[in-house]
C-alpha cells in the first residue's frame, strides 16, 4: 500500500514541508480514519483520548502512563483495538495497543513501533515523497 | 440591500446577512453545484434555505445559485465525480502529492485546506469533506450523510505544531 507524503498549509502562506503519514481507521470509526505521523523513533502508537469515544472505545484506565510530549505533560491509556489502512489495492487490519492521550497536542497520531512498524515492512521513499507499507509476512500466518 | 424574491416571497438580503446566517452551520456534501461563502464551498440550496427559512422544495438550485451570486458570492461546479481519488491511485507513481515538495508544484489540497487551519477536516483525495472544531463534529457529519472520509486530522498552522513530537 502506497502513502504519499502530506502537504499542509503554512499560516504565513506556501506550504509546510510533506511529511510521512498513514490514514489508520479505527474499528467502530472506519468512516474517518485517523491521519498518523510516521514516528521511527516513537516506542508506541498514539492518538488524543477524544477519539475514542467517536469509535465506542471504553478507555479502561487501569494500564496509563504520564509522559511530556513536546514539552506537554500528558497522560496516556493502553487499549487494544483492531487498526484498518485501506487504499485503492486493498485493505489490512491488525489488532495492535493503541495509547490514547489526554491531553494531546498534536494534529495528528503517532504511528510507531508497537501497534504499527512492528507490523509493517516500511520503505520511505522520501525524495519522491511517499511511502510504501507491506504487511510482515508472519502476520498472516495462523 | 438588494430584496430578490423567492418561490413569492421577498426578501431584503446582503452577503453579510448570508455569513452571520452561516456562522456555526456545517456545509453538506457538494452535489454537483456550489457557491463560495467564508471561504468554504456550500451547496446553493442549504444556503437559500438557511437564509429564506423557506423549503428546499419551494426553489430549484439555479435560483438559489442565481440569488447568491447577485449578492456577490463565486459559484462552481465539482469538476470530478466524488470519491475519485487520485492520491492513492495505483496507476499513479509517484502519488501526485509527492513531488510537490521537491519541485515547489502547487499542491491542491493545500490550497483546498488552507481556509480550515486550526479545525478538524475530513478529506478524500483533493476535496475538503467537512470542516469543524472538533472530532467529534466531523464524525456526526460524515454518518450523517453517509460519507466515508479517507482522512481525519486537524490543520495545524506551523511546523512547531508537529516537530515538537518527542520520541517515546
Amino acid at each position: 500500500m502506497r502513502f504519499a507524503f502530506r502537504a499542509l498549509p503554512a499560516a504565513s502562506g506556501g506550504a509546510l514541508t510533506p511529511r510521512p503519514v498513514v490514514d489508520i481507521a479505527l474499528e467502530g470509526l472506519e468512516a474517518a480514519p485517523i491521519a498518523c505521523l510516521l514516528d521511527t523513533g516513537a516506542l508506541r502508537t498514539r492518538m488524543s483520548a477524544e477519539l475514542a469515544p467517536l469509535a465506542g472505545i471504553e478507555l479502561p484506565g487501569d494500564l496509563t502512563e504520564e509522559f511530556f510530549i513536546g514539552g506537554l505533560k500528558t497522560v496516556g491509556t493502553l487499549a487494544r483495538v483492531s487498526l484498518t489502512v485501506t487504499d485503492d489495492t486493498g485493505e489490512f487490519s491488525w489488532d495492535a495497543p493503541i495509547w490514547f492521550c489526554d491531553p494531546w497536542p498534536h494534529p495528528f497520531g503517532l504511528a510507531g513501533l508497537g501497534g504499527f512498524l512492528h507490523h509493517f515492512l516500511v520503505t520511505i521513499h522520501a525524495y519522491d515523497g511517499y511511502l510504501e507499507i507491506e504487511p510482515e509476512p508472519w502476520l498472516g500466518e495462523p | 440591500m438588494p430584496t430578490m424574491t423567492v418561490s413569492g416571497h421577498q426578501y431584503s438580503l446582503d452577503s453579510h446577512g448570508v455569513e452571520a446566517v452561516l456562522q456555526g452551520a456545517l456545509p453538506e456534501p457538494i452535489q454537483e453545484h456550489f457557491v463560495v461563502i467564508n471561504g468554504r464551498r456550500w451547496p446553493p440550496k442549504q444556503v437559500l434555505a438557511l437564509v429564506t427559512g423557506l423549503d428546499r422544495a419551494d426553489f430549484t438550485t439555479h435560483q438559489a445559485r442565481r440569488a447568491l451570486t447577485r449578492l456577490g458570492f463565486t459559484a462552481g461546479r465539482a469538476a470530478s465525480p466524488r470519491g475519485h481519488n487520485p492520491a492513492t491511485s495505483p496507476a499513479a507513481a509517484p502519488p501526485p502529492g509527492a513531488a510537490s515538495g521537491a519541485t515547489g508544484r502547487p499542491e491542491p489540497l493545500v490550497e483546498a485546506l488552507r481556509p480550515f487551519i486550526g479545525l478538524w477536516v475530513a478529506v478524500r483525495g483533493d476535496e475538503v469533506l467537512v470542516a469543524a472544531p472538533s472530532p467529534k463534529e466531523v464524525v456526526a457529519w460524515l454518518a450523517k450523510h453517509h460519507q466515508r472520509a479517507q482522512s481525519m486530522f486537524r490543520v495545524l498552522d506551523s511546523e512547531q505544531a508537529i516537530t515538537g513530537a518527542a520520541p517515546q
